[in-house]
Order: C-alpha cells, then sequence, then structure tokens
C-alpha cells in the first residue's frame, strides 16, 4: 500500500479516473511502481539493496519472469493460460530425469516437448473455441498428474552433466544470475516481436479485437496456436531457470507455486486482462516487483507474513489503476 | 368538434437534431384507441428516432407529447413504460435463459408485489403470464424457456411483456412494433398479423415496416416519413403502393451521378455465384459479378443478403453451391482464401468488425494487404506509416494522425480508413461492401462513392449491400432484389432509362 | 442482421441434445454407473462406512460449489474461496476452544469467523462492481489477502487444535444415518436451490449472465446484485473454512487447499457455462459428487491418489469440448 501509494503523482477524489484516463499511465507504472517500492526500500533499510539482496531477489525473480512473459503473451491475445506454470514444472523434472543422460540434448529436447504441450493447448482453443480458463485448468491437472507420476512424487537430483544448467545460476553479471539475464533477453525478444513481426502485429490484434481480425483475414487459430506455443516454451525457460537454480526437481518443491506470482507478474506489469495490451519490458518489473514484496515487506518491518495479504491488495489496487473502463463495456 | 376520450397519442411538432442533422422535424401525430397505424420511410428517414423519442431513449429537444390526454417528459425507458408505451424492438431483448412468464413479468416483479422480500411468486407470475397470453391468444406454455421457442414465438412474447408491463398503468397501451416482420417467414407473418389485429381491440398499435404490401393489409392508417418529417399521413383504402413509394423518395429524382462509363462486360465473370444456399438464411442463389462492374443487393434486412455478403467472403459456411473467382472454382472456402484471391469485405458493424478500433491507423492499413510493409515476417514500420500516410492523404481522412487509435476518430473517418485497408492492394479483384454508409454524412459518403468507383474503373468487381434505393441507382450498374432468401428479381440499370418506373418495381419488390 | 437469422434455425437438436446428454439426468446416470463400477471393483465402495465417508468429503466442496455458482451464472469467476476458507476458518479455531488456549470466545467465533467472510465477499464485490476491475484480478486478489489474513492470525505460534471433544467429533457424528457434515451442506446446497429459483436474486444473478446489457436497461440493480453474489459467496466460503477446521481438527492457513480445482471442474461439468447464464445449483452439486465419487473410488480401486488431478482435468477437458463441439467452426470469439 505505503509502495503504491509513494508512486502517485497527486491525490484527490477523481484520481483513479484522471490516472487511467492518461494513455502513457499505462506504459509507466510498471517502472514507477518498482522504482517506488526500492525508494521505500532504499530509505527505511537500504541493507536490502546491496549486492546480496539484489542478488537473491533477482534469482528469485527469473522464474516468475519468464512464467509471466509466456501469460502476458497469452493475455495479450485475450486468453489466459492456467497451465503455463504446470508445464514449466513439468519440465523440471523432465529435465532433472533426461539431464544426466542426454546432456544438453535434454534442454532442447525438453523445451521442444513443452513447446509442442503449449501448442496443442493453443489447437484444442482454436478449433473447438472452448474458453481457455477452463481448457487450460484442465490441462494443468493433467500436468500436475504427469508430473507427480513421473518423479514418482519424489525429488530428482540431478546426478550428472549438473554443471550444465546450474551454470546458468551460479554466473553472476553484475551480482544477476544468467538466468535472470535469459528473462530479460526473451522480454526484449518477445517485445521486439509484438512490434516488429507480422505475427506479433496479428497476435495484438486477436486481442483488441478478435472477430475484427478474423474479418481482415489474420489467421486467427495460428495465431492462438503461436501464442500458446510462446507460453509452453517461456514456461520452460522458466523450467530450466528452476534447475538451475536448484539442481533438482520435484512436483512440490522449488517452482510448484508458480501460476500466481506468474498471473500477478504479468498484471502488475500492465498486461490487461482483456487482451490487446501488453508490453513484456514492463512484465521484467511486474516481476522484480511481485519477487521484491517479501523483502520490502521485511525491510519496512512487517515481517514476512503480511506478505500474502500485501500481494492481493497490490494487485487489485495496480489492476484498479491501469484498468479501461470504456462506457457500455462489461466487465466479467 | 371535440373528442370525450382524448387520444392514446398525441404529438406536437416534435423535433430532434444530431448537430446539424435533424433527425425528426415538427412531426405532429394523433392515434387513438383501436387504430392500427403503419409508419414507414426509408432508412434515416427519421422513424427510428421518432421511435426513440416515443420510447423514452431520446428527448425532444422541442414539442410536446401527450399519451392517453396526460402530457408527459420521459426520462428514461422506465417512464414511458409506466406511461403505458410498450416497444417490441426489432433485436429481441430477452432473457433466453429464463422462462417465458419470467421475461413477461420480469419488469413488473418490483411493482405489482410479484416479489415480495425478494421472493418469487412462480404460482402468481405463471399466472399472470398465462393471463396476458390469454389476452392476446397466444398459445405458449409460461413455463417454457424462451431460448427453446422459435423466432415468432419470441416475438409473441416480446409483445405480451409490453402488453402486460404497460397494462398496469391505466389508460390505453401504446404498443409499437419495430419492424417486426423483417425476419419472419411468410406464414410467420401471417400469425403475427392476426395478432395485430387482436390488439386492436383494447389498445393503439404503430406498426413499423418497410413492407407496404403488409401495411396496406394490417394498418388502417399509414404514416410516411422522409427527411425526418411526416410526408404523407392518410388512411390505406384507396391509395396504391405506388403513390406510397412516392411520399417516400424525393419527388425530384437524385440527382444519379453515374459518373462512370458502363464497363464493356469481359467474359470472365470476377465472382460468379451458382445455386449458393445456407439453410434457414438464402437459397439457390445465382448470379455474376464481372470486373469493373457494380452489383447493388437490395432487400429487407431479413432477406437474407447480408449473410449472402458473408458466406460469399468465407466468413459463413455454405450448405450447397459452388463460388468462383476469376473463373475458378473455390474449395475449402475461407476468409484467409478469399482474401488470397483478391476479396475484400467491409461489414456493416464498422467498429465491432470492421476494424481493430485499438490500432492505429497505420496498422489496421497494414493489417491485411501490407504492400510494402513487410519483409517476410517482419514489419517495415517507416514503409508502413509512408503507405497509411498517403492513404489518409489521399481520402483526406481528418485528423491527419497515423498514429492515433483508430477508435478515436469520427465514423466516417474510420470508414474511409477501412476501405484504405482493403483497396491497398494491387490484386483487388471483388470488392463486398456491406451499408458502406451507414451513419456518414453527405461529404464522406461521396468520398467513400468516390472511391468504390475508382476501384470500380479499375477493373474491380463491386458487389455492395446499400441502405437506400438511391444509393443503389445511384452507383449500381445491376440491382438484384432478394426476398425471404431467394433472388426474386434482376434490373439491369444501365438499360433502365426511366428511373421512375424502377422505383415502382423495385418498391413492389421489397 | 446476422444475429436474428441465425436464431431463426430455432429446434437445434444438436444444441438441445447436448443439453440433455449434460444435463441433470447425463450427471445422475453417470453417477450411478460410477457407483456400479466401483462397488464391482471393490466390494468395500458400497459400504456403510465408505458412503458415509463419501458424504463427509464432499460437504466442504460442497457448500462452497453454491457460492462459486452463483458468481458463475451470472458470468463472473471467483477465485477466492481457498484464501477466505483459510482467513474464517483460522479466525474461528482461535476463537474457539484450541491448544493455544487464549482467546476462547465460545459460540460468537462463529458469527465473527461467518463476519470476516462476509466482509472479504463484499469488499470483492464492491471493487468488482463499483471500480470495474475483472473479477479474475479481483478475486485473485482476494484469495492473497484471506490467505494473508489466515497466515497473520496463525503467526509464528504452534499449529492450533480444537480442544473440544464435542466441537471435533461433531462433523462425523451420524444424524439420521448421515454425518452432520452431510447435514450442513444438504441445508447449504437447499437454500441455495431455493435462493436461485425463487428468489429475485437467483433469477436475477440468471438474468444478468445471460444479457448484462439488457438487464441493466430494464432498470435491473445489476451492481446491487453482483456485490450481493460475492457477498453470499464469501460466507459460504468462510462457512466451509470452519467445517474443514472443525474436520481436520485444527487450523491451517491452507486449509482450502486445492478445493477450487474440485469446485470449478465440478460447476462447469455440471453445466455451469463460465460465460453466464446456464447451469444450476444442483447441478454443479451433481458435479461436485461425481468428481467426490470418482476421487474416492479411484483410490478404493488402487489407484494411486497422484492420478487424481489428471482425471479431474481430462473430465474437464472432455465435458467443454462436448459442449462446444456443435458450434465449433461458427464465427464466434473464444476467450
Amino acid at each position: 500500500m505505503n509502495i503504491a501509494s509513494s508512486s502517485r503523482p497527486q491525490p484527490g477524489p477523481s484520481l483513479v479516473h484522471r490516472l487511467s484516463r492518461a494513455v502513457a499511465w499505462n506504459a509507466v507504472a510498471p517502472p514507477l511502481v518498482f522504482a517506488g517500492m526500492l525508494l521505500v526500500v532504499g530509505v527505511l533499510n537500504a541493507n536490502y539493496l546491496g549486492p546480496i539482496g539484489i542478488s537473491i531477489a533477482t534469482a528469485s525473480a527469473a522464474p516468475i519472469m519468464l512464467v509471466a512473459l509466456g501469460q502476458a503473451m497469452v493475455l495479450n491475445i485475450g486468453s489466459i493460460d492456467l497451465s503455463n506454470a504446470a508445464i514449466s514444472l513439468f519440465g523440471t523434472i523432465l529435465l532433472a530425469m533426461a539431464l544426466p543422460s542426454m546432456g544438453l540434448g535434454a534442454i532442447v529436447g525438453v523445451l521442444l516437448l513443452l513447446t509442442l504441450i503449449g501448442a496443442v493447448n493453443g489447437a484444442i482453443l482454436a478449433y473447438t473455441q472452448v474458453p481457455s480458463f477452463a481448457l487450460t485448468l484442465g490441462t494443468l491437472g493433467i500436468l500436475q498428474t504427469a508430473a507427480l507420476v513421473t518423479s514418482g512424487s519424489e525429488t530428482i537430483y540431478v546426478s550428472e552433466n549438473r554443471e550444465l544448467v546450474t551454470v546458468l545460476y551460479n554466473t553472476r553479471l553484475a551480482s544477476i544470475p544468467l538466468t535472470f539475464w535469459i528473462g530479460v533477453l526473451v522480454a526484449i525478444a518477445y517485445w521486439a516481436v509484438l512490434r516488429f513481426t507480422v505475427a506479433g502485429q496479428n497476435m495484438t490484434a486477436v486481442g483488441k479485437n478478435e472477430r475484427g481480425a478474423l474479418l481482415s483475414a489474420v489467421p486467427v487459430r495460428r495465431v492462438k496456436i503461436l501464442a500458446f506455443a510462446i507460453s509452453g516454451f517461456t514456461g520452460g525457460l522458466a523450467g530450466l531457470a528452476i534447475v538451475a537454480q536448484a539442481g533438482s526437481a520435484s512436483a512440490s518443491g522449488l517452482g510448484s507455486a508458480l501460476l500466481l506470482p506468474g498471473i500477478a507478474a504479468a498484471l502488475v506489469g500492465g498486461t490487461s486482462i482483456s487482451g490487446g495490451v501488453t508490453n513484456p519490458i514492463n512484465v521484467i518489473f511486474g516481476a522484480l516487483t511481485v519477487a521484491f514484496v517479501p523483502i520490502a515487506i521485511q525491510a519496512i518491518g512487517f515481517g514476512a507474513q503480511a506478505q500474502s495479504l500485501v500481494y492481493g491488495v497490490f494487485i487489485i489496487v495496480v489492476v484498479a489503476l491501469t484498468t479501461t473502463r470504456a462506457r457500455g463495456l462489461v466487465i466479467k | 368538434m371535440t373528442h370525450p376520450i382524448p387520444p392514446v397519442l398525441k404529438l406536437t411538432n416534435i423535433s430532434r437534431s444530431f448537430g446539424p442533422i435533424k433527425a425528426v422535424q415538427s412531426v405532429s401525430l394523433e392515434l387513438r384507441r383501436g387504430e392500427v397505424i403503419g409508419l414507414t420511410g426509408e432508412n434515416g428517414a427519421g422513424k427510428s428516432t421518432l421511435l426513440k423519442i416515443l420510447a423514452g431513449i431520446e428527448r425532444p429537444d422541442e414539442g410536446q407529447m401527450e399519451i392517453n390526454g396526460k402530457v408527459v417528459q420521459f426520462r428514461g425507458p422506465n417512464d414511458a413504460l409506466k406511461a403505458g408505451v410498450g416497444v417490441v424492438h426489432q433485436e429481441q431483448s430477452l432473457f433466453t435463459n429464463l422462462t417465458v412468464a419470467e421475461n413477461i413479468e420480469h419488469q413488473n416483479l418490483d411493482r405489482r408485489g410479484l416479489s415480495r422480500f425478494g421472493l418469487q411468486d412462480w404460482g402468481r407470475i405463471n399466472r399472470d403470464a398465462a393471463a396476458v397470453l390469454d389476452k392476446i391468444g397466444v398459445r405458449l406454455s409460461p413455463k417454457a424457456r424462451v431460448g427453446d421457442l422459435s423466432f415468432v414465438d419470441r416475438q409473441m412474447v416480446e409483445i405480451a411483456r409490453a402488453i402486460s408491463v404497460v397494462s398496469t398503468s391505466s389508460g390505453t397501451p401504446l404498443i409499437i412494433l419495430d419492424e417486426p416482420t423483417a425476419v419472419l417467414e411468410r406464414a410467420e407473418v401471417e400469425v403475427l398479423e392476426r395478432e395485430i389485429l387482436k390488439l386492436k381491440k383494447f389498445a393503439a398499435v404503430i406498426f413499423v415496416s418497410h413492407r407496404l404490401d403488409e401495411i396496406l393489409r394490417i394498418c388502417d392508417r399509414v404514416v410516411v416519413m422522409r427527411h425526418g418529417a411526416l410526408t404523407r399521413d392518410t388512411s390505406t383504402t384507396g391509395i396504391t403502393k405506388g403513390e406510397l413509394f412516392n411520399a417516400m423518395v424525393d419527388e425530384t429524382p437524385v440527382q444519379v451521378s453515374r459518373k462512370r462509363a458502363a464497363q464493356a462486360r469481359t467474359n470472365t465473370p470476377a465472382l460468379e455465384v451458382r445455386g449458393l444456399t445456407s439453410a434457414g438464411r438464402f437459397r439457390d442463389i445465382s448470379f455474376a459479378v464481372h470486373p469493373g462492374q457494380i452489383v447493388a443487393l437490395v432487400g429487407t434486412n431479413g432477406s437474407g443478403r447480408g449473410a449472402l455478403a458473408r458466406a460469399i467472403f468465407g466468413a459463413e459456411t455454405c450448405d450447397a453451391g459452388t463460388i468462383e473467382v476469376g473463373g475458378t472454382p473455390v474449395s475449402h472456402w475461407s476468409i484467409g482464401r478469399a482474401v488470397a484471391a483478391g476479396l475484400a469485405y467491409v461489414p456493416a458493424e464498422r467498429k465491432v468488425e470492421g476494424m481493430i478500433g485499438g490500432y492505429s491507423g497505420t496498422r489496421n492499413i497494414a493489417l491485411v494487404h501490407p504492400g510494402q510493409g513487410r519483409a517476410g515476417p517482419f514489419l517495415r514500420p517507416r514503409r508502413m506509416a509512408k503507405v497509411a500516410q498517403d492513404w489518409f492523404d489521399r481520402l483526406d481522412v481528418s485528423p491527419n494522425d497515423i498514429s492515433k487509435p483508430l477508435g478515436q476518430f469520427s465514423g466516417g473517418n474510420q470508414q474511409k480508413v477501412v476501405l484504405a485497408k482493403w483497396l491497398n492492394s494491387s490484386n483487388l479483384k471483388v470488392l463486398i461492401l456491406d451499408h458502406p454508409l451507414r451513419g456518414l454524412d453527405v461529404g464522406v459518403s461521396q468520398a467513400v462513392n468516390a472511391q468504390i468507383r475508382a476501384a470500380c474503373a479499375n477493373g474491380t468487381a463491386v458487389l455492395m449491400i446499400p441502405d437506400t434505393i438511391e444509393e443503389a441507382l445511384d452507383l449500381a450498374d445491376d440491382m438484384l432484389v432478394m426476398r425471404d432468401g431467394v433472388i426474386s428479381a434482376t434490373h439491369d440499370l444501365n438499360n433502365t432509362h426511366d428511373q421512375h418506373a424502377l422505383k415502382d418495381i423495385v418498391a413492389e419488390m421489397v | 442482421m446476422t444475429a436474428p437469422t441465425a436464431d431463426r434455425q430455432t429446434p437445434d437438436m444438436r444444441l438441445i441434445l447436448s443439453r440433455l446428454r449434460l444435463g441433470p439426468v447425463g450427471l445422475i446416470a453417470a453417477l450411478a454407473v460410477l457407483i456400479l463400477v466401483f462397488s464391482f471393483l471393490n466390494p468395500r465402495f458400497a459400504s456403510i462406512e465408505n458412503l458415509q465417508n463419501v458424504l463427509f468429503q464432499v460437504s466442504v466442496p460442497l457448500i462452497i460449489v453454491v457460492g462459486t455458482t452463483l458468481v458463475i451464472q451470472m458470468g463472473s469467476i471467483d477465485l477466492a474461496p481457498e484464501g477466505i476458507m483459510g482467513a474464517a476458518g483460522m479466525a474461528w479455531i482461535l476463537l474457539s476452544p484450541n491448544s493455544r488456549l487464549d482467546s476462547d470466545i465460545g459460540l460468537w467465533a462463529w458469527p465473527v469467523a461467518l463476519g470476516l467472510g462476509l466482509g472479504l465477499g463484499l469488499v470483492t464485490g464492491l471493487i468488482y462492481a463499483k471500480l470495474k476491475v475483472p473479477s479474475f484480478v479481483v478475486t485473485l486478489g482476494t484469495w492473497y489477502v484471506g490467505l494473508g489474513i489466515a497466515i497473520l492470525l496463525y503467526g509464528n505460534d504452534l499449529l492450533p487444535s480444537l480442544t473440544s471433544e464435542g466441537l471435533a467429533r461433531w462433523p462425523t457424528q451420524v444424524t439420521l444415518g448421515l454425518p452432520n457434515s452431510f447435514w450442513l451442506a444438504a441445508f447449504v446446497l437447499a437454500g441455495g436451490v431455493l435462493l436461485s429459483h425463487y428468489t429475485h436474486l437467483g433469477r436475477g444473478l440468471m438474468a444478468i449472465g445471460n444479457n448484462e446489457g439488457i438487464a441493466r436497461s430494464s432498470g435491473m440493480k445489476v451492481d446491487l446484485l453482483k456485490i450481493a453474489a460475492f457477498t453470499i459467496a464469501g460466507v459460504l466460503s468462510a462457512l466451509a473454512g470452519i467445517l474443514a477446521t472443525m474436520q481436520l481438527g485444527s487450523g491451517s492457513p491452507d486449509i482450502g487447499f486445492g478445493q477450487l480445482f474440485t469446485v470449478i471442474p465440478a460447476a462447469v461439468i455440471g453445466g455451469t457455462a463460465l460465460s453466464g447464464g446456464e447451469g444450476g445449483v444442483m447441478r454443479s452439486a451433481l458435479g461436485v459428487v461425481l468428481l467426490v465419487i470418482l476421487n474416492n473410488g479411484l483410490v478404493l480401486a488402487g489407484v494411486d491418489p497422484d492420478y487424481q488431478s489428471g482425471v479431474f482435468g481430462t473430465l474437464l477437458l472432455v465435458a467443454i469440448i462436448a459442449v462446444a463441439w456443435p458450434q465449433r467452426g461458427r464465427l464466434k470469439v473464444a476467450k
């Protein structure tokens, strides 16, 4: 709460309206919110912003960011992917099992497989026109079972070829692990895709107005398959980041609760839940904000228990500030 | 002579303007109990604005409205209902997942104690609804789910609801039926006609329709609107359709500009359909459009012309028939294939279907035919901007800002960009336009028409669904009249010199 | 222009068929088949103890699904139950006789805990209806907030467990052959059915789900109904939280863990369309019973519990695809 208020330019009763009417607000809010949080932490307890603090925050932000980037690409076409965190969890287990025998091939293979799983999600959505919420809730369940069954409900330690992935976590660039930098690169790549490619233009068009896109000969089905495939692929990268950090994988361990932080990061990063608006660069800040909340709470002196509460309030406040409220629009 | 009972409806000099456009100009009208009047006029003649005023959706700028002798000023639809005005709209406004009785009594729940302490008294609701259905002589179960009913039955439910709501008020109810027959089959129309005659016993009815023969059959009086004013108010006995039609259209025929010389027809048509059929929408449609030719599809809303246009564009599936583009039969038809084959479609619902409102003019134009704006999978933003700027300049789009979201432009300027999106192709073979001038002012209409003509001069075949018959006469070479899903007549406008005779023919058809 | 013509092919047999297939008849038939098959696979399945056990397990999701269905019927979504359950369950146990022994207020624990759920539901509804934040986001937020309240109440202290023998045994005690938990759930369910069929509120929610625009223009107090729906859902989630805490005998912030993944598939399988306006409380309840029996039967048949979410997920997929199948290929927006 304190954090959010520090980024408000001016208080007032019609604040929500004035702010959400300004177009730029949507674009600048995510970095501002993050900067505001950094400021508060810096003022109250500068120790948390030292190299160790940054290293911890960015390490935990990396998988959230990757999952959130995939989610943002799906939200951008007006759908939602509830299964992408489960895809990434399944990926960690496959990766941990295949790395010893297959080495680098395991990474490539797992990423390909997860991309395919995402594409299958998209294909079912595109061809049967079921609501993506229910569809991906279904695949979420199936993938959870897949993760439990393949791992035998046990933690799988990467016995050999471990350094192939842990290097991504152990190598630091400006105190920040490579996994985080991978996320940044992916964000920039997705930003470029949305801005400079035909596919990206089509994806956003579908999110803004699916009927209009359909009647402008945008290949809507292909667009949906692509967006979900991207979500699967990015989920795979998140899985890679998790294995790199933990050196092991388990269906209930690190990375098993990424779905909600991922959605939260995408939303706090300025992605619209109704589609057509996202900026992957801002999702970086969304993920950083979400990963930084626990640290900020401790710095302020609230104690770790307040974390969930602050998360919840945070999501509502940020989305309430950035959401569009066109007249006559039905909000579901 | 004074009447002991005041008229059900008395309008005195009602006017309503939208900006410079006078939608309704000092309309005066009286309606008595037991009367059924027909209200007709071309699209844009002001009928719907007048109805909205009566229904409390719009407020008049000037004039006085009396219902059952009392002067009224509606602040909203509920006021109109309370005063006793029930409107059956063109688009049905029923809850399809609720029962017939619930839909009929829905607006009475609070008022008549049908729900006490928020509890629903199903027994009374069903009884009351059954009574209303009985009164208008409709045999429908009050417990049936509206979504399971046929279209005409739903219309009955709408009528019953209007009756039920307004009959709670004192005085004679006024029932307004807004083009209720537009989407009905002939047999269904007969059912509806019988209903209307029953309504006469206890209400006054305004029946809005384009179909003059229906009006002559059902109504006692007919009122014709043109350019927002009443041009004719007369008894239906002894008047012909021709006379009515002349009252609907301008006395001096539109200066049909026809600036375009008719092109010699090549042997291969740009578009040819044979026996095209879509169950419940249209059947056995065959016609051809040649390069450089403009064909107008005229007909009422329910005639199937909109569905036909969409089917040709691949947006809807057909059950039978063939489509040929440039002499080649198509298969597995889809929007993607249609566009690749050189088809273009400007839909009637511009904001929902014609464009991406959140995208800039640049992106909207680049969406379909990027021209130089793409290199493989990549966009070339500068080229895209240049292409968009060219079109904005050429079509005089205002404001001349290619990066502003298209949703923030006025309707006319949006339509210019929508056209630019499709015209930005070197391979445009067939241009399909559904109500291209809907809601546009004269200036923009001319600009749009000029673009259509220019495309035509370049050898594009045009298939258009015009708003008005004048629009068709102005632009088209051929006119196809659709009625009840079939092409009922074809006219070659180039070889028919007596435009007046033609209007009469078309009036007969529509 | 196209909409009315599309409506004209009225007795769309395929649509009616698909409704029948997934209607209550189909659900009950599916249940009967399941019970038969499982009894055949393992005779213990049909034993009195096991059936009582099933009813015991079914009661918590049954209470939640009533509220969730009301919300989904009006076209929104409610993700908050797990969080509200945690908050209310923790508040309740800390105010009841518990092993921490510091704050027992006796029966007053009930109104306080239920009031907590009511408050969270009310705030959810207000933010949704008045600030027009999508329900997905608001309830995602209240999920976290509820969880946060539970964690704060829990603190760093010991896990509180119920010390009142009577309270701890109440859910499993059998009255008239059925466990008390189930009686509570059945009572809520009956209330939900009455609410949705016989009140202005219940019918209004159906109307909103069918067409919010018409509902608004015909003078319905749409915002009020929306707020009411979320408030009811909040109270019911709180009640479910209390019951689950009683069943467990101790408090945990995660008391509601996994319920959402039973409740939403159950509602969808029962025929409650996520787009709103369809389905009903009773059908969702049948959906819950179906999923719980399926789970129970599979466990008794020797299937690893790990397969539970996979089976639920598959069933959900089959159900939604079966509903959507006749409509596929139409020019339609699928979110």
